[in-house]
């Protein structure tokens, strides 16, 4: 580990911890109070750091004015969907591609793995041509499974790392015992994967629950907008940009991917690194 | 209890021939060990055997059925792995009763034999606990309740014990000793140990790349190896090889540092003779049967001390095995005495032509 003996070592140290800290949360703390202060006080020329006035008008126009309610749950389906669909997609194609062996095995992975390699911009133009020639343009259906065309090679990846450390005595032992493979993969494998299943399904989660250009190209009815699109054309348009809004909805949209985050953290960082050391 | 019958395995992984054609019988009730250097395909043979993997030429037969494409389970074979291959999230009751409950066994038979197979392994008071929550010996004795509780034909072991510390392992030898007394099933034992070959094993089978050298007892595998890799592969500190330059006037064999007497009526043209280490004295230099070296290390044991001989005019070391505490002087010219009844001697191709005589096998 580093010696930190030495004070000027200390100090660095200190001053280091403190940017990275002030870069990472400051935009957050700033969201938090912006969202607390009166308009007249958000548009002043010299900011305050602490609200002079706490309203929580910002938060009741959020609930009784805007449309959020609608977003979060359209969000809700078409994350809650891609993510349930990739995850069991990628759990058996991953473990597939760990533990059997059959011609055309690691060209399938390669080329599985290649579509990361284009900008996920690129993948959207021809995603759209596809999407409208199978009538999927402006559907739910149509934006869950281009979020899976982009998330689920990620998964699968990761499912396969955590799959090929699963000792292989443990599937002959289960094997000897009179296991089916599926019987094995349900009873044996699956029930101590549980740390990396759920943190690909949380990531899959959060990577649509966070986009914004998907969701804003292939989805043009209102009542099917998802909140990255719905809080931007809401609060920030051309005519008005109602700062106090759009961070009290932002606040409001996090909180479940950040209380989901807290819930399964722990399984999130044993899942991420899991096999790191042995 | 069963009969197993190998006749012809062989086992291809693509391109690369593993097993080169294996002939085996494995007599009802019989504990056979396989020993070998790694990659001699010792622990593949088991995998076979089990039904782990396919044999890929040759037939496999348990009580005269043929079993090639049997599954695993049908075998009727409990196979004890090298890892436990304990199932982590499950109980230690639960891992005994895995097998049992894919079997569609009714639960209260299951208990009863669990609890059995508990009590027999001294680990009743840990049924409840995971894997996780266990010591090695515990894990190691889970692993092979597991096996115990489907009452198989036969039994697989795969290095079982090399997870161990030593002492551990010691006891846990005791135990499969004490388990193939009571259950008297075939069983079949892979190690590279020979300590646990020789002190378990009826029979032992010896492998090298691929093939069998030797089947015998223990005895027969120590006093009569039929060629060099056994004779060099069987006994700790292994066997001392000396190479052959030629022979004597009287038809000794000239050696490094002297000549040795060698049996009479060879049936080929000797290359070399081996020696076991316990089978060597140190004595003065040109005493009869003796060659002449130079002590240069010692290795004290306790119960046994090993001189590490250097043959003169020449690099060839020999190891001498002295009982108990043994104050050798180093570098100073000495003897080492070669019994010739207890020489070996072998064709330039490997194959024994002659063997120890000790004492004992000619009384009997």
């Amino acid at each position: 580990m580093f010696d930190l003996s030495s004070r000027t070592a200390k100090l660095v140290f200190g001053v280091s911890i403190l940017l990275i800290g002030f870069y990472l949360f400051f935009p957050i703390y700033w969201m938090v109070i912006s969202s607390f202060k009166a308009n007249g006080e958000l548009y002043q020329v010299l900011p305050t750091f602490f609200p002079r006035d706490v309203t929580l008008a910002h938060y009741w126009s959020v609930f009784t004015e805007s449309q959020l309610g609608l977003y979060l749950v359209n969000s809700l389906i078409v994350s809650g969907a891609s993510a349930a669909i990739n995850t069991v997609l990628a759990v058996y194609a991953g473990y597939s591609f760990a533990k059997y062996r059959y011609p055309g095995r690691q060209p399938i992975m390669l080329f599985m793995l290649s579509a990361q390699m284009f900008p996920f911009g690129l993948l959207l133009i021809s995603l759209y041509p596809v999407l409208t020639s199978f009538g999927l343009l402006d559907t739910r259906p149509g934006l869950i499974l281009s979020y899976i065309v982009f998330a689920l090679p990620v998964a699968v990846y990761m499912l396969y790392s955590y799959f090929t450390q699963v000792p292989d005595e443990l599937i002959d032992a289960a094997r000897a015992d009179g296991a089916s493979d599926l019987r094995i993969f349900h009873t044996i494998v699956l029930p101590i994967s549980i740390p990396p299943v759920v943190t690909v399904f949380l990531y899959s989660f959060m990577w649509s629950w966070n986009d914004l250009l998907y969701s804003m190209t292939l989805i043009v009815s209102e009542d099917k907008r998802t909140i990255g699109p719905g809080l931007l054309l809401t609060y920030l348009n051309e005519t008005n940009a109602d700062w106090g809004g759009a961070m009290a909805a932002s606040l409001v949209v996090s909180a479940p991917i950040v209380i989901a985050f807290m819930f399964l953290q722990r399984y999130f960082i044993q899942g991420v690194t899991a096999g790191a050391v042995k | 209890m069963a009969k197993l019958e190998l006749s012809g395995i062989r086992k291809s992984f693509g391109p690369v021939e593993v097993l080169k054609g294996i002939d085996l019988t494995v007599e009802d009730g019989e504990f056979v060990a396989f020993v070998g250097p790694s990659g001699c395909g010792k622990s593949t043979l088991l995998r076979l055997i089990c039904g782990l993997d396919e044999i890929t030429a040759g037939q496999m037969a348990i009580d005269g059925e043929l079993v090639n494409d049997v599954p695993p389970a049908k075998r009727g074979i409990a196979m004890v792995f090298q890892s436990y291959a304990l199932y982590p999230h499950m109980s230690v009751a639960q891992n005994m009763g895995y097998a049992l409950r894919l079997a569609g066994t009714p639960k209260d038979e299951i208990k009863s034999r669990v609890t059995e197979a508990a009590r027999v392994l001294r680990l009743d008071p840990y049924l409840e606990r995971k894997p996780r929550q266990l010591s090695g010996g515990q894990r190691q004795r889970v692993a092979i309740g597991r096996a115990i509780v489907r009452a198989p034909r036969i039994f697989l072991f795969d290095e079982p014990l090399s997870n161990l510390d030593a002492a551990l392992r010691v006891d846990m030898r005791i135990e499969i000793a004490r388990m193939k007394d009571d259950l008297g099933t075939t069983m079949i034992y892979v190690t590279h140990d020979q300590i646990e070959a020789m002190t378990l094993a009826d029979r032992i089978v010896v492998l090298n790349a691929g093939k069998v050298e030797q089947i015998g007892s223990p005895l027969e595998l120590y006093n009569k190896p039929v060629n060099r890799f056994v004779a060099g592969f069987i006994g700790s500190p292994r066997m001392n090889f000396l190479a052959l330059k030629g022979r004597s006037a009287d038809k000794a064999g000239i050696v490094a540092g002297g000549e040795v007497r060698l049996p009479a009526g060879l049936t080929e043209e000797p290359a070399e003779i081996g020696i076991r280490p316990e089978h060597l004295l140190l004595t003065r230099r040109g005493a009869p049967d003796s060659l002449a070296g130079k002590v240069t290390m010692t290795e004290h044991l306790g119960s046994d001390t090993y001189a590490y001989v250097a043959l003169e005019g020449s690099s060839d070391m020999l190891v001498v095995r002295l009982a108990g505490e043994n104050a050798v002087a180093r570098n100073e010219p000495i003897g080492v005495h070669v019994d010739p009844k207890m020489i070996h001697v072998f064709a330039a191709s490997g194959a024994s032509l002659a063997s120890a005589q000790p004492a004992a096998l000619e009384a009997a």
